[in-house]
């Protein structure tokens, strides 16, 4: 057909230079420094809110305090039945001493990083299962993104094990039932909202997530020394398999994570809006990891053409992302029922409602504006502003579903969260990047890497 | 586009150009087969099975329904809901597999869409007859109108779904017609009676074949797949929502729009196989709907039927996990109470028969593939069934608890929009081509 084909791939090897060593680890330690400066100030500032209202007994009786106040202008809104929940709900609530906001900002970063991870490994199996072969070029990307799955699930459960008290409600006060009015809410939900599923239970998830993708890197290794159609046709089964526990496991891990935060609410979608966060942000995060790449002299058989493709799955799956977001809100908001609207109300004070209107700007409204042309998808500054709109924006997403439940409006955006921001960021990056130089940058022997280099969108 | 060795061919057979129209056009140009005429004459009798069904109903009234004051939606709903799911394969393979570069699609996607209207079309009659006086029915719409106050209630998530379903269905119309024109055009220069001439010749709106109408054609092609991208999800979401709005328990539950999207691709792909496996085997079409589209087919229902699986079960952790009693007993009864028999239908048939579609056996085997489609039918129409009356039978007060049955005229109805659906499929047999003959050309020669 008169096109000249490319046929043969160059070997390219990503070095992580001294430079790049000591600009993470720069970054790592400015972000500690940063959200311990944070830490330390918001000690001093709410040891001061204490001593200057009498009204509070201890420091742990402030959200409270503040929770019933939120309570009694909804009470208004939402029908009778629903003040005896909303007196539930502020009746057990936990400690929220400064320490509280120290561990949220802490998980909502620890966990947003590890989204990254696990969406790496999806989008790899996802392209396995699919017979695609667009993606194979940047592929190494995507799966040096899953090396961070270990460091990442260790600082993520850290969380859960020292900041558990301060981040879930149910732990708190099931640990201190004695000192505590009766929560029967929490008491019926003993069964699942116990420390064996919240420790244990991510663990074997995780550990068999990290098991296929060992064997999944491995056999992609292997076949880039050996050649030949048995590591590929072996990894669509890997990856057939990983994505089936995925789903299913998942589901239970973001409830446990994420969801038992407000104890008291429940959502189906819950999990499937979780999904949707990973996968558009770590498409995000392939995005901007190959054109960071591409800066440095590497990957150049990585053209316009794979990178209009990837910004279409940006574009594609933050309208997926705002259809999940507005059935779980439409439907809540639609019914009214006092025991669901109430996580939305939490989310409509002053302190949040900036938030919430960002969260649906930055993710849906200003993304499907700014990407829609075929010229954005094409243009590498345009795509990276589309792309720190949806990365800032899911960051805030996931702020959103931490903060109202572990400080209540004692919440904020400084040095703390920022801070440990900057630090996560670091951290993924010198995984990833050490990750990188460990294998070819491209899986030469894969069946369809000639496929991807030639690889053409059309008109 | 280079595309790798390893992927298989997508028309099988060497097959040359002209073979592509010879062979599509044999059941349009040949003459009458038996078998024709045998499965047009049964699908007819059930249609008038239909129109007697109609009929009782229009002059007796929905007495002569099963329903109840508290199981007031019951069979029809299902139906409605089932056949409008059914359509939705049509619009998956037709808009999304379009977006996906999925060339498989264009020996489908041409019956696909048609199934689509005709499942529209049988969906529409159960809420237009449930209204009782079916010739009020205009008053759904938003018509300035001299009867006072009468207005529709724009809150309401049932007229969302007058809006929804007609956009669909003018929508899916149009892009069926669209690409219908290139091949009628086929048909017209080679028919051989005047009155097919000039009926072939009246729908092919004067088509020439040049270069600048084909680049017309393919610009409103690419907008029409973009109009009807959002559509797979929003006509089938709005569906959800008329129950999801509610709150009532069972129905009250916010991964209902997903999960009803998930559902009527995964029925959509059951009904289209088991009217493809058939026509492709009467039809001798098996080098055009090869055993890879059965393969990429089955491994779609695996998928959605993974997912539908995932929320039967999401929302039966959820009902528990909520604390909320009204939420736990309405999805405990479904699986213990007296309609659990369809309960455990519907599991089996959705979530544990597709898993079979693991095996490349089971995959590539037509007859077997069909068996299985005929399963995912069934359980589709099950699970709108338990969701809807599993839900009303059980009411906040004991003393509305009842059960519900279906009377023969229900029955007759269901078997007749059955009827109408075959009908128009044997119709569409016999007069159009059932594969868009101008797109296979274009890839006669590709992989997938």
């Amino acid at each position: 057909m008169g096109h000249h084909y490319i046929t043969q791939l160059p070997n390219e090897r990503y070095k992580f230079s001294k430079r790049g060593r000591l600009v993470t680890g720069f970054l790592m330690i400015v972000g500690l420094l940063i959200a311990g400066f944070g830490a330390l100030r918001l000690q001093d500032s709410w040891q001061a809110d204490n001593h200057s209202s009498e009204l509070h007994e201890n420091p742990h009786t402030d959200n409270y305090n503040s929770e019933n106040h939120i309570a009694s202008t909804h009470a208004e809104n939402v029908d009778h039945h629903s003040s005896t929940h909303v007196e539930n709900h502020s009746e057990g609530h936990h400690s929220t001493g400064w320490l509280s906001r120290v561990w949220a900002a802490f998980l909502v970063n620890a966990y947003y990083f590890f989204l990254f991870a696990v969406g790496g490994l999806f989008f790899v199996a996802v392209n396995y299962v699919a017979n695609a072969g667009w993606a194979t070029l940047i592929k190494r990307v995507a799966e040096s993104m899953s090396s961070y799955i270990p460091i990442g699930f260790v600082l993520l459960m850290a969380a859960v094990y020292f900041g558990g008290e301060h981040l879930y409600e149910w732990l708190y006060y099931n640990n201190h039932k004695a000192d505590l009015p009766a929560d029967h809410l929490l008491d019926d939900k003993k069964w699942f909202l116990n420390r064996n599923w919240l420790y244990i239970a991510p663990i074997i998830f995780v550990t068999i997530w990290y098991a296929l993708r060992t064997v999944i890197r491995r056999l992609s290794l292997k076949e880039d020394h050996e050649g030949g159609l048995m590591f590929f046709n072996k990894s669509i089964r890997f990856s057939a398999a990983f994505i089936v526990i995925f789903a299913f496991t998942f589901s239970v891990f973001s409830w446990l994570i994420m969801m038992s935060i407000d104890p008291h609410w429940f959502s189906t979608i819950f999990s499937v809006y979780n999904f949707a966060i990973m996968f558009v942000s770590s498409v995000t995060v392939i995005t901007f990891i190959t054109i960071f790449l591409k800066g440095q002299g590497y990957m150049n058989l990585v053209d316009e053409e794979i990178l209009d493709d990837l910004v279409k799955f940006m574009f594609g799956f933050s309208i997926f992302w705002a259809y999940i977001w507005l059935a779980q809100f439409l439907l809540i908001w639609y019914a009214n029922l006092p025991e669901e609207s109430i996580y939305y109300y939490e989310r409509w004070v002053a302190k949040y409602y900036p938030f919430f209107v960002a969260n649906i700007l930055m993710n849906f409204f200003l993304p499907f504006l700014v990407l829609i042309a075929r010229y954005a998808k094409r243009n590498k500054y345009i795509t990276l502003f589309g792309g720190i709109l949806i990365l800032v924006g899911h960051w805030l997403d996931i702020y959103l579903m931490v903060m109202p439940g572990v400080v209540g409006e004692k919440a904020g955006i400084g040095p703390l969260e920022i801070g440990f921001g900057i630090f996560f960021l670091g951290l993924f990056c010198y995984v990833l990047r050490h990750s990188l130089s460990k294998a070819d940058m491209y899986p030469k022997n894969h069946p369809f890497v000639l496929e991807s280099a030639n690889h053409e969108v059309g008109p | 586009m280079y595309i790798a060795e390893i992927r298989n061919k997508l028309v099988q057979g060497d097959k040359k150009i002209a073979d592509v129209t010879n062979d599509v056009l044999k059941s349009v140009e040949g003459k009458m087969t038996r078998g024709w005429m045998f499965g047009f004459a049964i699908s007819f009798v059930f249609l008038m099975l239909m129109v007697w069904a109609l009929y009782n109903t229009v002059t007796v009234g929905i007495g002569t329904w099963g329903v109840n004051k508290t199981v007031f939606w019951a069979w029809d709903i299902t139906n409605f809901v089932f056949w409008v799911g059914i359509g939705h394969a049509g619009t998956l393979i037709s808009a999304i597999l379009l977006l996906f570069r999925q060339k498989w699609r264009m020996a489908i996607n041409r019956s696909a869409e048609a199934m689509t209207i005709f499942a529209v079309i049988c969906a529409a009659i159960y809420p237009l007859f449930h209204m009782g006086r079916v010739w009020l029915a205009y008053w759904v719409l938003p018509l300035p109108n001299a009867f006072g106050s009468l207005w529709v209630n724009f809150n309401s998530p049932l007229l969302w779904d007058v809006f929804a379903i007609s956009t669909y269905f003018s929508v899916s119309l149009l892009f069926w017609y669209l690409g219908l024109i290139p091949d009628i055009a086929t048909i017209r220069d080679r028919a051989k009676s005047k009155v097919s001439k000039a009926v072939y010749g009246f729908f092919s709106m004067g088509w020439n074949g040049s270069t600048r109408t084909w680049h017309r054609y393919e610009i409103v092609a690419l907008i029409l797949a973009g109009i009807s991208t959002p559509l797979v999800l929003s006509v089938h979401t709005i569906v959800s929502f008329d129950f999801a709005t509610s709150v009532i328990p069972g129905w009250h539950t916010t991964i209902f729009p997903p999960y009803f999207v998930a559902g009527a691709i995964f029925s959509g792909f059951g009904m289209v196989l088991t009217l493809l496996i058939i026509a492709r085997k009467i039809l001798n079409l098996e080098s055009y709907i090869t055993v890879n589209h059965l393969d990429a087919m089955t491994k779609v229902i695996m998928l959605t039927g993974s997912m539908v699986g995932l929320a039967y079960l999401t929302e039966f952790f959820i009902a528990q996990y909520s604390g909320v009693q009204y939420e736990q007993y309405a999805f405990l009864n479904r699986a213990t109470g007296p309609f659990a028999w369809a309960y455990w239908t519907m599991m089996f048939c959705n979530l544990v028969a597709p898993q079979v579609f693991w095996f490349k056996w089971s995959r590539t085997t037509p007859w077997f593939i069909f068996m299985m489609s005929i399963v995912v039918n069934i359980g589709m129409w099950f699970e709108r069934f338990v969701i809807i009356v599993t839900s009303l039978h059980r009411d906040y007060l004991p003393s509305s608890w009842v059960l519900y049955m279906p009377t023969f005229t229900e029955v007759a109805l269901f078997l007749g929009t059955l009827g109408l659906f075959f009908t128009c499929f044997f119709l569409f047999v016999r007069y159009l081509p059932i594969i868009n003959m101008a797109e296979v050309k274009s890839i006669i020669n590709d992989r997938e």
